[in-house]
């Protein structure tokens, strides 16, 4: 198999430099390290998986704030609503987001460039519309289907599980129409659909 | 804090740097996969999928009981209709449930606005699921299914096999992707010199 990207360079080294050098492609270094934590989960607690964190979350605050709150609700009998290992990944997602955000040389944050959605193009206050609602959606059917990207598309293709490969293909088919309808060209529209954070 | 948590804590942060440089912060790297421009979150997902299964099931077969299996059960109707959700929420929000994680972490607005539209839709979905329930889960459940229970396959061997196929996959995405750059760089360069 060729890898795309992927050279080894062997060359007269300048002071500071190394003799050897790997050079892979981000895609796959990256790619293999989520693989490298997959089976670390694994052998732990079990494959990874952040969806359910969302409604444990929410039942664990909702029940403080209401006391019984967990008790009456069905969904919250069966997944719990506690700070459990689900829980805890999500914050470590965010704590190891930040980390990699701190030691990165060049900071991307100010550089979104979101595509432009029909509908919502536009002002700040669309742009976040747009991912309030895309929000809501995709946890919405993550738990419909009992799985999000990491717990049905990577941990369940991991397993060879049929649920997850049938997710997956509906997934997909169903974000590829989205896009080709109601994306919009960046090169035609660029004047009109504001890019990024800043102007 | 128990042994549990501290674990989930420690995988979520390696799951999050690597997803961070990766470049999952950006919600337009899933935008321009969905929209087939760029497929370096496929090949990002291959790849993990790749490693993850060929090490678990090497690790499994070496000592079992050390790899913790968990295969979510076949209810289709839920599934491909959560799935279709899914996707359009994808393709809307730019983000999925672990990645609007990262952008949140990464100090990107549209990252804390889909974590905040998620925790509404966790909310609309405890509220729903006593209706959602006997419809989407418990008709045309077939239960916890596996490529290699339904064939009645060894599982190494079977896992090997699909690693490779999947492995040969992103080797055709990646020559597809080369070629829709070398046809973008044409026609770049017929608009740029007025070529026909």
């Amino acid at each position: 198999m060729t890898i795309q990207g992927a050279s080894v360079e062997l060359s007269r080294p300048k002071a500071g430099q190394r003799y050897f050098s790997l050079k892979l492609p981000g895609w796959f270094k990256w790619g293999a390290m989520i693989g490298l934590v997959q089976i670390f989960a694994m052998a732990t607690v079990g494959p990874l998986g952040v969806s359910t964190a969302y409604p444990q979350f929410v039942g664990f605050v909702l029940d403080r704030i209401f006391p019984g709150f967990a008790e009456h609700q069905l969904y919250l009998r069966e997944i719990g609503a506690q700070i459990g290992w689900e829980v805890m990944l999500v914050v470590g997602l965010f704590l190891g987001a930040l980390l990699s955000y701190g030691l990165a040389s060049q900071k991307e944050g100010q550089q979104v460039t979101p595509v432009c959605v029909l509908g919502f193009e536009g002002s700040r206050l669309r742009r976040y519309l747009r991912a309030f609602l895309g929000g809501f959606l995709f946890i919405f059917g993550a738990r419909l289907a009992g799985g999000c990207t990491s717990g049905h598309m990577l941990s369940g293709t991991t397993q060879m599980a049929l649920a997850s490969l049938i997710f997956g293909a509906s997934a997909f088919s169903s974000g590829v129409i989205m896009a080709k309808l109601f994306f919009r060209n960046d090169h035609t529209l660029a004047n009109k659909c504001q890019m990024g954070n800043k102007r | 804090m128990s042994g549990t948590l501290l674990l989930g804590l420690v995988t979520g942060i390696g799951f999050g740097f690597a997803l961070h440089r990766a470049g999952f912060s950006r919600c337009n790297l899933v935008q321009r996969g969905l929209w087939l421009r760029d497929f370096t979150m496929l090949k990002v997902m291959l790849t993990a999928i790749i490693v993850g299964m060929i090490g678990a099931h090497v690790l499994a077969e070496l000592s079992l009981g050390l790899v913790h299996f968990k295969v979510k059960p076949l209810y289709v109707l839920g599934v491909i209709a959560g799935g279709l959700i899914f996707g359009i929420g994808m393709a809307l929000g730019g983000y999925c449930p672990g990645t609007a994680v990262v952008g949140l972490g990464s100090g990107i607005g549209e990252g804390l606005m889909a974590v905040l539209g998620g925790l509404a839709g966790a909310l609309a979905f405890i509220f729903a699921y006593p209706i959602l329930k006997p419809i989407f889960i418990e008709k045309m459940n077939f239960g916890k299914l596996t490529i290699p229970s339904i064939l009645g396959l060894p599982v190494l061997p079977t896992a090997l096999a699909f690693a490779i196929s999947l492995a040969a996959m992103m080797w055709w995405l990646t020559r597809l992707e080369r070629k829709a750059k070398t046809v973008a760089q044409s026609e770049f360069a017929r608009k740029a010199y007025g070529l026909r």
